[in-house]
């Protein structure tokens, strides 16, 4: 009796011991999924048309101020440009305060306050916000647009343009828009160079009066504010912005192709291939399937552990990274895209595997644990970012917006672990659309044209049709132009020397003295250039009359100064020099070995005879002018290989020889524009310049 | 007129603001010496759990530099109850993320997750304080990707020497003298029993501060933690006495080479007080009233007008001993090191002998107001100030006063301090010059 009662005892313990601890063998799973306590904004309107959302948290002694102008997608047609220059041109002072004293005025509260075409955002402690709301007001309401400053936003945008034109992910984004919806459609139009030219400062101020405008307008103001604050702040400045509507446009639908193919960009200068794989889907945030749309986007290619990254970089090793988007939009159509920028040599063994993965998430169910392990991931990112004012701001703005129900945010994550496995495979069969994409090729027609003819979809060749880079279909060329009989090295090199020339007049020239210059961000850059026939060489690159680097090459000798260190050449560096320094290179390329005719390619719009030099230099001459149009070298610098290319045009004459007074020198996404003031011939040039 | 205006309503908001900005906490011991500092605030369900261990690059045996960081990854390894290469996996599938970070002072574990996942957070750190597996193969791996990140970080970064060439000539005595990540061969030589000795002399209770921020219950959470943390050992005591530094009383020139870099830099640094002496927050005045923001002195001279660099920056490295102030510049074209030099001391001289505009003093006060506003935005931002302003100044509550201090301080103090320490003769000047390579 009295051992059971003590065994008894001892087993209560046990009982009572194991309830008091954890068992920390085992991992502790997580609780229900929390509510999200999302501030509950206020509304109320100005009679001029303005909403005006504030979510008052007084956690800290600061306030955000959001203008948004929700108007439905613009058409800018032939003055494309004109939103994004508007845009740079506010916040820029206002006709009551100047733009120095009103950026000086920001930076001493500590500060921030910037616009763009439809909207404006500030931050600053609460202390001052009576003051920014009043800042913002002010620059919203009365734009100082001056002609000053419209011809320097004007230089900025087009210099953007311009360096554009050799980035591959910029010339893809545009051709991959213009080609889903045309480019008459607000979404499909891009600016240029022309529709930017057209633009005025009278445009401007047509486009701000016309959409600048309270109708659609939302000012979202968060933070250590109350709502009789606001109230009175917001009738006390904005009261004064003339009611008016934004005028209305009727664009046709965009449909999407009737059969997939691939739509190819040729940038000769691309390294890498960027494929889009992408199709048009009409989907709304407050559609049923919304997240179910999102859970099956994050599982094809929503993150690393997505199976599109799985498959091409884990498995492959063909990129870098590959993802998926899946966009939504009230207005219009938006796009579904899965993306990979993969080397020139496996984008179509890339494009294969993007499209098996479509039909993969179409055709075979997601696994449970996909499910489950997405959702967790989705939730947990969801749940961090709200931590995030903005993200609040964005929330609150999209009920608003979207016409969405109130508690869709709080209810976020219920709906989250609502959504079956059933629902997002009928997410993905209808909103990943294998069978009628587009497949957006930008890179290196030369090197992957012949291998995109020949992907296999389904027993049958995939039609590739060429595009600009500014979306109009054209021919596609033929890279795979050899030269014509009769053609050689030597014939080339000839025609060369004739065409700038001839022999005796380039032998003739024993110094040759060059100054040029270019702009880089505003700032001017002047390159200097002395050679002789006696391996002498002189090169200095100045910025603001600072010398930034310069190479001086005196028979055997020479040295470097770059950022004022100085450094001698060794024997290898000076060997090379050597090579560069010749007045007129092809006056040796006779007597060289190794050089070899490639066959034919197109620079620009020219087509040209290219010349392997050697394994570091490739050089392209014009088959009508026989003049050189373009030189390609390549370096290797810290193990990565880069290359740079210089371009050459407008020729004219010097002495009786053609020089190019343009030279277009391009590395990664540099670019510098040299233009050529002045070049003497057997005059200028003294040995004091080798010194 | 209108900055006038201003000034007179910034001044009348002051006393209402210290309120606003109250950040809640409550901090209490368990039985075995761990202290905890919970923070609720439950505006987004997020919840950080982070355990701060006073043992940073100065705890080293001097023969065994880079244990501290050495540390930051070997208890990512797994414990007795996380197998090896789960502990990463187990965070993001539970939708969280974490990360730590040493320092010559103290080393930082944390993660953030929403907040149904609190108890998984306080087993993961619990574990981790308990009974991580520190085995020879852990010690392998790591010793490798430590030598990886050494290289990333520094033998392969441009000007990633210059700190500790700084360390090298201001301390002679103190283990500040060392680097947080340490030298090799020392980690090459390390026995695994030294690692095991560290870890039980240093990751204890007693020498440990846990802070749960975010959205909890308080009950939930106390009896959470408790049950977690509470068995495991206390741990020893630990006493610091670490060598004393001289004062510095004639310029110290030194000269490093860096083959990563095109552009020499001139450094210059002073040493300074440690971190609870309120000097070296004048000194945090003082850096940002020269180099932050396009309108502070040095930029705007020598930068901006001169065009003599292309970079210029002025910044306290605070420490629990000695701080140290780093004033630096890279030159533009031919302009000398020296020129800089003068250029700079220049500057500092006239805080040493006239006092800051009152307009100066303003804007600084704003900045000041702005920076302690946007510290507190994140919880796991709280999180970490709460640790560190208990561990290291010995007083939690700086979270919500430390801007006080910042308020009493006067132009005058700002002279004077600069008086104090940032004299030509108590300084380091440093020529930071690109390696040439001479076999070329």
């Amino acid at each position: 009796m009295k051992t059971t009662y003590i065994l008894l005892l001892f087993s209560l313990f046990c009982f009572f011991t194991v309830q008091a601890q954890v068992d920390r063998t085992i991992m502790p799973t997580p609780g229900p999924a929390p509510e999200i306590n999302l501030g509950e904004p206020e509304t109320f309107n100005l009679n001029n048309g303005l909403k005006v959302l504030v979510v008052e948290n007084h956690k800290l002694p600061r306030v955000s101020i959001q203008l948004s102008i929700d108007n439905p997608p613009i058409l800018e047609g032939d003055k494309a440009g004109v939103a994004s220059l508007t845009g740079s041109l506010l916040g820029k002072g206002s006709k009551n305060i100047a733009k120095d004293e009103f950026n000086e005025e920001i930076d001493f509260l500590g500060a921030r306050l910037s616009f763009n075409s439809q909207g404006a955002y500030a931050q600053s402690l609460s202390k001052y916000f009576p003051r920014m709301m009043e800042l913002m007001a002010d620059a919203a309401i009365y734009p100082n647009f001056t002609q000053e400053e419209f011809d320097k936003e004007k230089d900025i945008l087009l210099a953007g343009l311009k360096a554009e034109e050799k980035v591959v992910s910029a010339i893809s984004g545009r051709v991959q828009r213009a080609l889903a919806y045309g480019k008459n459609h607000p979404y499909g139009e891009f600016a240029t160079e022309k529709t930017v030219n057209n633009v005025t400062l009278a445009d401007v101020e047509e486009f701000y009066r016309d959409y600048f405008v309270p109708a659609n307008a939302y000012l979202i103001v968060i933070g250590d504010v109350t709502l009789d604050e606001v109230k009175t702040l917001t009738d006390t400045f904005f009261t004064s912005w003339t009611k008016a509507v934004p005028p209305s446009f009727s664009y046709s639908e965009p449909k999407n192709v009737p059969n997939t193919q691939i739509n190819l960009v040729d940038m000769p200068n691309a390294v890498q291939s960027e494929i889009t794989v992408q199709n048009l889907v009409n989907l709304k945030m407050k559609d049923d399937d919304f997240i179910a749309a999102l859970l099956a986007n994050q599982i094809l290619g929503g993150g690393s552990d997505s199976r599109l990254n799985l498959n091409l970089r884990e498995d492959k090793g063909y990129t870098y990274g590959a993802y998926t988007s899946l966009g939504n939009d009230k207005y219009a159509p938006s796009r579904f895209t899965a993306s990979a920028e993969v080397r020139n040599m496996v984008t179509d063994s890339s494009i294969v595997e993007i499209l098996k993965e479509l039909e993969h998430i179409n055709t075979q169910p997601v696994t449970e644990k996909e499910l489950k392990t997405t959702k967790a991931l989705y939730a947990g990112s969801f749940i961090m970012a709200l931590e995030n004012p903005q993200t609040i701001a964005r929330y609150a703005l999209n009920v608003e917006k979207e016409d969405l129900p109130k508690d869709f945010y709080k209810s976020f994550l219920e709906k989250l672990e609502n959504v079956s496995k059933a629902d997002v495979e009928l997410a993905a069969k209808k909103y990943f659309n294998v069978n009628n994409a587009r497949v957006v090729v930008v890179g290196k027609g030369s090197e992957i044209l012949s291998s995109l003819e020949n992907i296999d979809f389904h027993g049958k060749k995939l039609p590739v049709l060429s595009y600009s880079k500014t979306a109009d279909r054209i021919e596609t060329p033929d890279y795979k132009a050899s030269a014509p009989e009769g053609i050689t090295v030597k014939t080339v090199i000839e025609k060369y020397i004739k065409s700038i020339g001839g022999k005796a007049k380039l032998e003739a020239a024993k110094s040759y003295a060059m100054t040029a210059a270019a702009e880089m961000q505003g700032m001017k850059l002047e390159l200097e250039m002395k050679k002789t026939t006696n391996n002498q060489f002189m090169q200095d690159v100045k910025m603001m009359g600072n010398s930034m680097s310069k190479q001086v090459l005196n028979g055997d000798g020479g040295y470097m100064v770059a950022q004022g260190q100085r450094k001698d050449f060794s024997e290898e560096e000076v060997m090379k020099i050597k090579e560069e320094s010749a007045l007129f290179p092809e006056l040796n390329y006779a007597t060289l070995e190794g050089i070899s005719l490639e066959g034919m390619e197109m620079v620009g719009d020219k087509n040209a005879y290219k010349l392997k030099v050697n394994d570091n230099k490739l050089a392209f001459y014009d088959i009508e002018t026989g003049l050189k149009l373009q030189e390609v070298n390549t370096t290797e610098m810290q193990g990565q290989q880069m290359t740079s290319t210089s371009n050459f045009e407008n020729y004219q004459e010097v002495d009786g020889i053609l020089f190019p007074f343009k030279l277009i020198q391009t590395v990664g996404p540099q670019n510098f524009e040299f233009i050529v003031s002045e070049i003497k011939i057997n005059d200028g040039v003294s040995d004091v310049d080798f010194e | 007129m209108r900055n006038k205006l201003i000034l007179v309503a910034a001044i009348l908001f002051n006393g209402i603001l210290a309120f606003a900005q109250e950040v809640d906490f409550e901090e209490y011991d368990l039985n075995n010496g761990l202290h905890v500092i919970l923070h609720q605030d439950n505006t987004a369900p997020i919840i950080s759990i982070s355990v701060l261990y006073h043992v940073g690059s100065k705890d080293e045996d001097p023969e065994r530099t880079g244990f501290a960081h050495f540390f930051e990854h070997l208890l990512f390894e797994g414990t007795e109850n996380i197998e090896k290469g789960e502990w990463d996996q187990i965070v993001s599938s539970n939708g969280g993320s974490g990360n730590a970070t040493t320092d010559e002072d103290r080393t930082y574990y944390y993660e953030v997750f929403p907040s149904n996942n609190l108890q998984l957070g306080l087993w993961l750190e619990s574990e981790r304080m308990l009974h991580p597996v520190i085995n020879q193969k852990g010690v392998d791996t790591q010793n490798e990707v430590v030598k990886e990140e050494k290289r990333l970080r520094v033998d392969n970064s441009p000007y990633g020497k210059f700190i500790e060439n700084i360390k090298k000539n201001l301390f002679k005595n103190h283990p500040y003298k060392e680097t947080v990540i340490g030298k090799m061969d020392h980690l090459d030589a390390a026995t695994l029993e030294e690692f095991i000795a560290f870890q039980k002399k240093f990751y204890v209770p007693i020498n440990a501060v846990l802070v749960v921020a975010g959205d909890f219950k308080k009950e939930n959470a106390r009896k959470l933690i408790s049950d977690y943390f509470s068995t495991i050992p206390k741990g020893q005591k630990i006493s610091r006495n670490f060598p004393k530094e001289q004062p510095i009383l004639e310029q110290i020139n030194a000269k490093a080479f860096d083959p990563n870099i095109q552009i020499p830099a001139t450094m210059i640094a002073y040493r300074t007080p440690g971190l609870k002496n309120r000097d070296s927050q004048v000194l945090d005045m003082i850096s940002t009233y020269l180099s932050d923001g396009p309108s502070s002195k040095l930029y705007k001279k020598i930068v901006d007008e001169q065009k003599q660099a292309l970079q210029v920056g002025a910044f306290p490295a605070t420490q629990e001993d000695y701080g140290m102030y780093i004033v630096f510049a890279l030159p533009v074209g031919e302009t000398s090191l020296e020129e800089l030099n003068t250029e700079m001391e220049e500057e500092i001289e006239k805080l040493r002998v006239d006092l800051i505009s009152e307009n100066d003093y303003q804007k600084l006060q704003n900045k000041f107001e702005n920076q302690f506003v946007n510290s507190n935005s994140s919880v796991e931002g709280i999180a970490n100030s709460l640790a560190e302003y208990y561990m290291l100044y010995g007083d939690t509550s700086l979270i919500n006063k430390e801007i006080e201090v910042y308020r009493s301080i006067t132009r005058e103090e700002i002279k004077e301090v600069a008086k104090k320490y940032l004299n030509p003769n108590q300084r380091l000047v440093l020529e930071y010059l690109p390696e040439q390579n001479t076999a070329n």
